[in-house]
C-alpha cells in the first residue's frame, strides 16, 4: 500500500519542526515475527548498512539505491517483494528517516512508503506506536540492550502523563510548544517529541556484521618518528579509500590503534565533521592529531579502521559563491588547533546571558543556505546601512578586564590612569553611565558592576566598570 | 612582437603577468572588490576593498579600524562569504561585531595570546586554503617595533598567495605595514563622536562617524 500524503499547513497546533524529510537519506524497515535471520537476509540483499532493533525489526539504509531501483515507492516495492519471496507478513517501510520508517511499521500492515512531509505522515498515529519503539531500544546514542530497557520503563510513565493530558496521537504530542514540554519534562519529554515528529536521535549502529574498514600493519623495526610513520599511514590508508569507493562510503571516524615497544596500545580516534576518503586529506588529519598527541614509545604496529558512513553528494552552484570544500575545512581547522589551540579558534557563538563576554567558541562550519542577518550593511540590501559614516563603535576588548585607577568626583569618573605602556590614560572629556549590570548570583560567578563609556582627553574611547563585590575599577576595552 | 606574446604567455601561466604594466591594464570596471558597506568609504575605493590583494587599515588607538574591520567582514559575511580574522592579542568582541551586523556563523576567529608569528603563521594557513572573501590580520595592539621586525619578503609572500583569488587580505595596524601594488591603505583620523540623550545618567555613545581616508591603490 502506498500511503497517500497530504499536507495541511493550516492544521491547529504549534508549527512542526522542520521535516527530518530535508535530510538526504532514505531508510526502510522490515518488521516481523518470524526469526530476525530471514529480515537479516533480505537487508542485507539490498544494503550492507543494516541495523537491529529487538527480536523483530530490521532497519537498512536504501540512500544510493534510487539510481539503481527509481523512487522510494519503486525500492519499497523491490523490498517487498524479495520479502515475499523469503516469508509472508513482513511489513515494509520506507522513510526518509530510521525512526519514521519503524513507527510506520509498527503501524501499517503492510508496505507503506513515505518520501516527504514525514511529521504529517507520522500525525495520525496512535500514541501507542511510539510506546512499542521505546520497547525495541536503540533510540538513545550509546545505550546497551539493559539501559535501553531500563530507559524504556522510565519513558513508559512519560507516555502516560501525555494520554493523561489528553494526548492521542503522535501530531498532537509533535504540536507541543517545545519550551513548555521541556518545563515539564525536560530533555528527555523533548527526546520523546523528535521520536514523535519522526526524528533520529542517534547514528545508525550497523550490525556487526557488516564488512569492516580495517587494515593493520606489523613492522619489522619500530618507528620512533612520524616521518617514517606517514609512509606507513599513505599504505594503510589507500586501499581502505579504494574499499570505500567501491562501496560508495566515506569515512565518519577514523580509529588508529598503535601497539608500542611497550607492550601497551596508544589509540586515537579522530570524528571527521563530514564524510571523506580523500587518502591525502585523511593522512594529514591523522598526522597532525598525533603531532598535538604522540605516542609515548616507538609504534611496533599500526591498525587503522574507518567507520563507514553514506558518501557525500555535492552540487555546486554557479550563483553562490563557494565555500571552502569540508576536506580543506577539516585540514585547516586540525592546522589551527595544533598551532593556537583547539579551543581557540573556531566560530564565535553568543550565549543566552547578560554576562559580559558571553560567548563559546564553536566548530567552524559556515553555510551558505543560513538566512543573512538583519540589517546586512550592504548596498542595496532591504535595510541599507545608514548612508553616512556614523557607525556603532565596535569594542576591542581586554582579556582580562585592566585594573585601573579612577578619579571620581561627584559620583562620576573624572581622570584615569594605568600602569602599563601603550595604554590610554588622563583626563576624562565625556562621560556616559552608570549603566548597572548584575546576575548569576545564584552561582559562584556571579557580577555586579556599574559600566561607563568614556572618551579621554587624549582622543581614546574606553569602556570602564565599577566592580560593586570588589569595589575596584576596570577597564574592560577601547571602542575602535 | 611574436617573441613579446610569448613572453606575455609565460608570464600569464606563471602568475606573474601583472609585473607588466602593458599586460594588465587597471579599470575600475574589471576589479574584483569587495564592498565595505560604509557607502562615502566604498565610493572613495571605487567599490570597495580590492579582491585578491593586501590592503590595510590603520590609524590610532580608537579611530574606528576596528569599526571599519567589522563593516566589511559583516558585508562579505552577508554575501555568502566566509571570513576569518586572525586576531593577534585576542582583542575581538563577538557582541559588540553581531551588533554591526557580522553573521558570527561565518567568521573562522583565531585568537592568539600576543605572537605575532604565530598568529602570522595562522594568516598563512588561512590563506592558503584559500576560499574566504576577506581575511583580516589585526596587528593594532602589537608593538610598532615587533611589526617591523618581520622581514618585508613577509608581506609580498602573503600579497603572491592571494594574487589572483577572490580573496581580500587585509592588516589592521597603528600605522602603514604594507600592502600590495593593488591594495588600499585606508587611513583613519579621530572620529566625532556622536552622544545622544541630554544630562548626565541620560548620555549614550551611539556612535563614532568616521573619518577615513584613502591612501595610495590604484583606485
Amino acid at each position: 500500500m502506498l500511503l497517500p500524503i497530504s499536507h495541511d499547513p493550516c492544521r491547529g497546533g504549534a508549527p512542526l519542526a522542520a521535516d527530518p524529510a530535508a535530510a538526504a537519506g532514505l531508510f526502510a524497515c522490515l518488521r516481523s515475527t518470524r526469526p530476525p535471520g530471514i529480515l537479516m537476509a533480505v537487508a542485507r540483499e539490498f544494503s550492507p548498512r543494516v541495523e537491529r532493533h529487538g527480536a523483530g525489526s530490521v532497519v537498512l539504509d536504501v540512500s544510493g539505491l534510487g539510481r539503481l531501483l527509481g523512487d522510494a515507492a519503486a525500492i519499497g516495492e523491490s523490498l517487498a517483494r524479495a520479502a515475499d519471496d523469503r516469508a509472508s507478513g513482513i511489513r515494509v517501510g520506507v522513510a526518509p528517516t530510521r525512526t519514521a520508517a519503524r513507527l510506520l511499521t509498527i503501524a501499517h500492515p503492510r508496505l507503506v512508503v513515505v518520501a516527504r512531509e514525514t511529521a504529517a505522515a507520522l500525525a495520525p498515529l496512535s500514541l501507542r506506536t511510539l510506546g512499542t519503539l521505546l520497547d525495541e531500544g536503540g533510540w538513545v546514542p550509546g545505550d546497551s540492550r539493559a539501559q535501553a530497557v531500563a530507559r524504556a520503563r522510565a519513558t513508559t510513565a512519560r507516555l502516560e502523563a501525555f494520554h493523561r493530558w489528553g494526548l492521542t496521537t503522535l501530531g498532537d504530542m509533535a504540536a507541543l510548544p517545545a519550551d513548555a514540554l521541556a518545563e515539564r519534562m525536560g530533555q528527555e519529554g523533548l527526546l520523546l517529541q523528535r521520536l514523535a515528529r519522526g526524528a533520529d536521535v542517534a547514528p545508525l549502529v550497523p550490525d556487526p556484521g557488516t564488512p569492516r574498514f580495517l587494515e593493520s600493519i606489523d613492522l619489522e623495526w619500530p618507528i620512533d618518528t612520524l616521518e617514517p610513520l606517514s609512509f606507513v599511514l599513505a599504505r594503510l590508508l589507500d586501499p581502505l579509500s579504494a574499499a570505500l569507493e567501491r562501496a560508495d562510503r566515506g569515512a565518519a571516524a577514523l580509529r588508529l590503534d598503535l601497539r608500542l615497544v611497550n607492550r601497551t596500545t596508544f589509540a586515537r580516534v579522530l570524528q571527521l565533521p563530514a564524510a571523506m576518503r580523500d587518502p591525502r586529506v585523511l593522512r594529514t588529519l591523522l598526522l597532525l592529531d598525533l603531532e598535538s598527541h604522540p605516542p609515548p614509545a616507538a609504534i611496533d604496529v599500526v591498525t587503522l579502521e574507518l567507520d563507514p558512513a553514506p558518501a557525500r553528494i555535492i552540487q555546486y552552484s554557479l550563483l553562490e559563491r563557494a565555500l571552502p570544500s569540508v576536506e580543506t575545512l577539516a585540514t585547516l581547522m586540525a592546522r589551527l588547533g595544533a598551532l593556537v589551540g583547539d579551543t581557540r579558534c573556531g566560530s564565535p557563538a553568543l550565549l543566552d546571558t547578560h554576562r559580559p563576554d558571553g560567548f563559546e567558541m564553536r566548530r567552524f562550519a559556515p553555510d551558505t543556505r543560513s538566512p543573512a542577518p538583519a540589517g546586512p550593511r550592504v548596498p542595496g540590501a532591504p535595510a541599507d546601512p545608514p548612508a553616512g559614516t556614523a557607525r556603532p563603535p565596535v569594542l576591542r576588548r581586554f582579556r582580562p578586564p585592566i585594573a585601573v585607577r579612577v578619579g571620581v568626583e561627584r559620583g562620576r569618573p573624572v581622570r584615569i590612569a594605568i600602569d602599563r605602556r601603550g595604554m590610554p590614560g588622563g583626563d576624562i572629556a565625556q562621560q556616559a553611565g552608570p549603566w548597572r549590570t548584575s546576575g548569576a548570583w545564584w552561582d559562584g560567578a556571579a557580577w555586579d558592576r556599574d559600566e561607563w563609556d568614556v572618551a579621554l582627553v587624549d582622543g581614546s574611547l574606553c569602556r570602564l566598570f565599577h566592580d560593586r563585590q570588589l569595589d575596584r575599577w576596570f577597564l574592560e576595552g577601547l571602542f575602535d | 612582437m611574436g617573441a613579446r606574446a610569448e613572453l606575455e604567455l609565460l608570464l600569464k601561466a606563471s602568475r606573474l603577468d601583472v609585473t607588466l604594466t602593458s599586460a594588465a591594464p587597471w579599470t575600475h570596471e574589471a576589479r574584483a572588490v569587495a564592498p565595505i558597506g560604509i557607502a562615502p568609504l566604498d565610493a572613495a575605493l571605487a567599490g570597495g576593498l580590492p579582491r585578491g590583494h593586501l590592503s590595510e587599515i590603520v590609524g590610532p588607538r580608537s579611530a574606528g579600524r576596528t569599526t571599519v574591520l567589522a563593516a566589511a567582514l559583516s558585508a562579505a559575511a552577508a554575501r555568502g562569504e566566509a571570513v576569518a580574522l586572525i586576531d593577534t592579542a585576542d582583542r575581538f568582541d563577538p557582541a559588540s561585531a553581531e551588533t554591526a551586523g557580522l553573521d558570527l556563523s561565518k567568521l573562522l576567529w583565531i585568537r592568539d595570546t600576543g605572537d605575532p608569528v604565530r598568529a602570522l603563521k595562522g594568516l598563512n594557513l588561512v590563506l592558503h586554503a584559500g576560499g574566504f572573501g576577506v581575511v583580516a590580520f589585526d596587528l593594532a595592539d602589537v608593538p610598532a617595533p615587533e611589526v617591523r621586525r618581520f622581514p618585508h619578503t613577509t608581506w609580498l609572500r602573503i600579497a603572491r598567495v592571494i594574487e589572483g583569488s577572490q580573496t581580500t587580505a587585509v592588516l589592521l595596524g597603528a600605522e602603514r605595514i604594507a600592502r600590495s601594488p593593488g591594495g588600499v591603505t585606508i587611513a583613519l583620523e579621530a572620529p566625532r563622536l556622536c552622544w545622544s540623550g541630554t544630562g548626565d545618567r541620560a548620555r549614550l555613545l551611539r556612535a563614532v562617524d568616521l573619518r577615513p581616508r584613502v591612501v595610495g591603490g590604484r583606485v
